[in-house]
């Protein structure tokens, strides 16, 4: 017998617009999400381009929406680990990682994590804050329930005693579900590249070079510093320039691939931070301008003749730090002469590359990935089909791709997996 | 015969965005006026390109192809520029005047019997035949031309012997060793590089050894990556500073620590070329407890300022100066090398500004030998 059900892997916004199309007409699902809180990458970001629109703004609403939803089953800190069968009929084996607290009775109110000791930095800034050893990663995390950091707790009983709910469960041991499902969607995003193997951009040698993402933490109002740009010493930023396609474009490390949204995204926070700093000079280093979608040559224009955002061609070969911690940016531009620059923070628009695991997870569903590792599809006329039947992809992990890119092809996959449940053919090609 | 198209393909040059990172990364630009992809372009556009001291003033540091993210070869893009050239009886300026002949002379005056290994002292236990051989290189001949600077070059290669001597090795030295043919290859005449790794070659494998050891990191790129492009051979090519650095593993290299602070400058050939940066390190950090890494450092090293005895000008005193500043500025007593070219350089600029620099430049073999207190045996 069939089951009419849909596995969906990734709880960010393909993962979320796939769940919501799918229950939505009317079929049951279950969003496995590797992190405590659904929202995935997007949830991180401060604004969106080329609106400006405030990301969690957008997002919050949409992944409550999925977890209230009466279709859709919302499994956090949990993992595939096998599945079993074919199109139609697939048996999931899911892990579902202990919170150490009861979910049922958490609130959400937050006592725990105001008297646990613990201070551990927050993978969701970053690293650039730290977070109790109780916690949500975010102020709008859903579920909106607490979890122990039990690598670090020294089980103080601090929590425990506070909470009015008598939910904290030191004891809590990783449950197995397993899940009946005739399809699968696969929607793991993407990881941003750790740049410190790229040694002429000294990132983690030098205090002021930053990648884009935790840019992206530091810009944010609700981010560890308030929206305030601040530079290692203290000091809030003047000059500020972004590298593009550091680690993209790179044949050095098989990389040779456009992240496809860097331009547009560093284009985005030079607007933000001449809007926090009206008087702060902004630079963007590129290679080519991308600004290939609809609004983003618009966006570009507006950044230059508005905001007084600074395009310049080259691509840096060197940045070397002063006494000061300034950083001195070496370039070339098109007068083939060398160039510098000096900017009190670089901003390195890194590569994005497919997430942690993936191999592992492509293993388990018997999936192949292409040669950087994005999931591989069937054939090109069936974008989101890979190559074992009932297994579809959708957003970042097929291809680099923007969040409007990801939804439309969260809501492609969706309607592909609905035909594997309500229809009766399950091969085009046969 | 190779057109200037049939570089292009092969070097990937199309490739090219003119980005200016490699421009922006090259010690040249730094300093003068260059700019490697500004002359890949001009290949790119069918413009054509002056056998100019552009051409001939690359110092192959490797500094852009390690910069590029294209996968541009520029360094094998300049030498196959080279070579068209000097079919064209174009060549660059040796900056040390006959050096380059000499080379040459290696390949005719073969009836004429060698005095290659008056440097063996007494005290040095060396072979004719065996399995493990020194590859001495160009030291003998450096030890002359640049007696002026007080280099001691041969030095270098009885401390290399002393070393191999210590661990139980008495190694095969040539008498009919030649010219490696690393200046000449990259120089672009192909013709002469060939006869001389023919004749190395096969005068190695006459003697049985195994594997070949070299103190030169010009000598051994050219072994390890040039010579394979023509020739066969199935012996082992490897730096001393590899060797030793497996020997310390093993545990049979007994080093001595010496109080001085040191520092390491990475030549262009062992590191960027060779990708060896750690080996080196190893062996020093168990000389010294108090060894600093110098600001621009393993990939992104600064180069010594010329590579191939081609063109020697203002800019290459530059690139010394800023090396040797970047060099002073760790605070150490010793810079350690391991390229006797980068030696003879560092050593040539700071003769001529005498007290200017207050570092000592050591070469690796001396640095290990005095480690290993076999230093100042039967000097000079």
């Amino acid at each position: 017998m069939k089951d009419k059900s849909v596995l969906v892997i990734g709880g960010g916004v393909a993962g979320m617009q796939a769940a919501f199309d799918l229950a939505e007409a009317g079929i049951k699902l279950c969003l496995v999400e590797r992190t405590p809180s659904i929202g995935g990458r997007m949830a991180q970001l401060d604004k969106t381009f080329p609106t400006n629109d405030c990301a969690i703004c957008i997002l919050a609403p949409k992944m409550m929406d999925c977890y209230r939803h009466e279709n859709i089953e919302v499994l956090t800190l949990s993992e595939v680990i096998a599945i079993e069968g074919e199109i139609g009929s697939f048996k999931v084996k899911i892990c579902e990682k202990p919170r150490f607290v009861d979910a049922e009775k958490c609130t959400g109110c937050g006592d725990c994590a105001r008297v646990c000791p613990m201070g551990i930095r927050n993978k969701f800034d970053m690293d650039l804050r730290v977070r109790s050893g109780a916690n949500v990663p975010f102020l709008q995390a859903v579920p909106l329930i607490y979890a122990l950091d039990r690598d670090k707790c020294m089980r103080c009983g601090l929590c425990e005693s506070v909470c009015g709910k008598d939910a904290i469960r030191y004891n809590q041991k990783p449950g197995i579900v397993e899940r009946d499902v005739s399809a699968i969607i696969v929607a793991i995003g993407f990881d941003p590249l750790d740049p410190s193997g790229l040694t002429e951009y000294g990132y983690r040698r030098y205090d002021n070079v930053i990648t884009a993402l935790e840019f992206e933490r530091l810009i944010c109002a609700a981010g560890p510093t308030g929206g305030h740009v601040i530079r290692k010493d203290g000091k809030e930023i003047k000059r500020i320039a972004w590298i593009q396609c550091v680690g993209a474009r790179d044949t050095r490390d098989n990389r040779p691939y456009c992240s496809s949204v860097c331009c547009m995204y560093a284009t985005k926070e030079a607007i933000l931070t001449k809007e926090h700093y009206p008087e702060a000079e902004t630079f963007i280093l590129y290679t080519d301008l991308r600004c290939f979608g609809k609004g983003f040559q618009e966006y570009v224009n507006r950044a230059e003749d508005d905001y007084e955002v600074k395009y310049i061609r080259g691509k840096p070969g060197e940045i070397r730090e002063k006494e000061n911690k300034n950083l001195e940016i070496f370039y070339s531009p098109a007068s083939d002469k060398v160039e510098t620059l000096d900017v009190d923070m670089v901003i390195l628009s890194t590569a994005l590359i497919p997430s942690e695991g993936v191999e592992k997870l492509a293993g388990i569903l018997g999936t192949e990935l292409d040669e950087y590792k994005f999931f591989k599809l069937k054939d090109p006329y069936n974008p989101t089909e890979t190559t074992r039947a009932g297994i579809f992809v959708a957003g970042y992990c097929q291809a680099p791709r923007d969040i409007p890119e990801c939804i439309a092809h969260g809501s492609a996959a969706a309607s592909r997996a609905m035909e594997v449940v309500l229809g009766g053919s399950y091969d085009r090609s046969a | 015969m190779e057109k200037i198209s049939d570089v292009i393909n092969r070097t990937k040059a199309y490739y090219c965005v003119d980005c200016g990172k490699c421009t922006s990364a090259c010690p040249l630009s730094r300093f003068g006026d260059y700019s490697p992809d500004g002359l890949v372009e001009r290949a790119l556009l069918g413009l054509p390109i002056q056998p100019d001291l552009r051409v001939w003033s690359c110092l192959i540091c490797n500094r852009c192809k390690e910069a590029c993210t294209y996968g541009v070869e520029y360094p094998e893009f300049i030498r196959g520029i080279r070579s068209l050239a000097s079919k064209e009886k174009e060549t660059g300026v040796c900056a040390h005047g006959e050096l380059f002949s000499l080379m040459k002379l290696f390949t005719f005056t073969h009836e004429r019997e060698q005095e290659r290994l008056k440097w063996v002292s007494e005290d040095l236990k060396v072979s004719e035949k065996g399995d493990i051989l020194y590859f001495t290189g160009c030291l003998p001949y450096f030890d002359i031309v640049f007696r002026d600077l007080g280099v001691n070059m041969v030095e270098i290669a009885r401390s290399t012997v002393r070393i191999l001597n210590k661990l139980g090795i008495s190694p095969v030295v040539m008498n009919n060793e030649v010219c490696c043919g690393h200046d000449l290859f990259w120089n672009g005449d192909v013709k002469t590089f060939k006869e001389l790794a023919a004749r190395n070659i096969q005068n190695i494998k006459d003697t049985g050894a195994k594997k070949v050891i070299f103190s030169c990191p010009e000598g051994y790129r050219t072994f390890k990556l040039d010579y394979p492009e023509f020739f066969d051979f199935d012996f082992e090519v490897v730096h001393i500073s590899e060797f030793l650095s497996e020997q310390l593993e093993e545990g049979k290299l007994e080093l001595r620590k010496i109080d001085e602070k040191v520092t390491y400058h990475d030549s262009c050939r062992l590191g960027r070329h060779l990708g060896i940066y750690d080996a080196p390190r190893k062996v020093i950090a168990e000389v010294t407890d108090d060894f600093v890494e110098i600001a621009s450092n393993k990939e992104n090293s600064l180069c010594c300022g010329t590579s191939g005895w081609t063109n020697c000008d203002g800019i290459s005193e530059e690139i010394r100066r800023e090396r040797l500043k970047e060099g002073i500025g760790t605070g150490a007593e010793i810079m350690v090398t391991a390229c006797p070219k980068c030696l003879i350089h560092f050593k040539c600029h700071m003769s001529n500004r005498k007290g200017e620099y207050d570092i000592e430049i050591v070469p690796f073999e001396i640095l290990v030998a005095r480690a290993m207190e076999l230093d100042g045996i039967n000097e000079g």
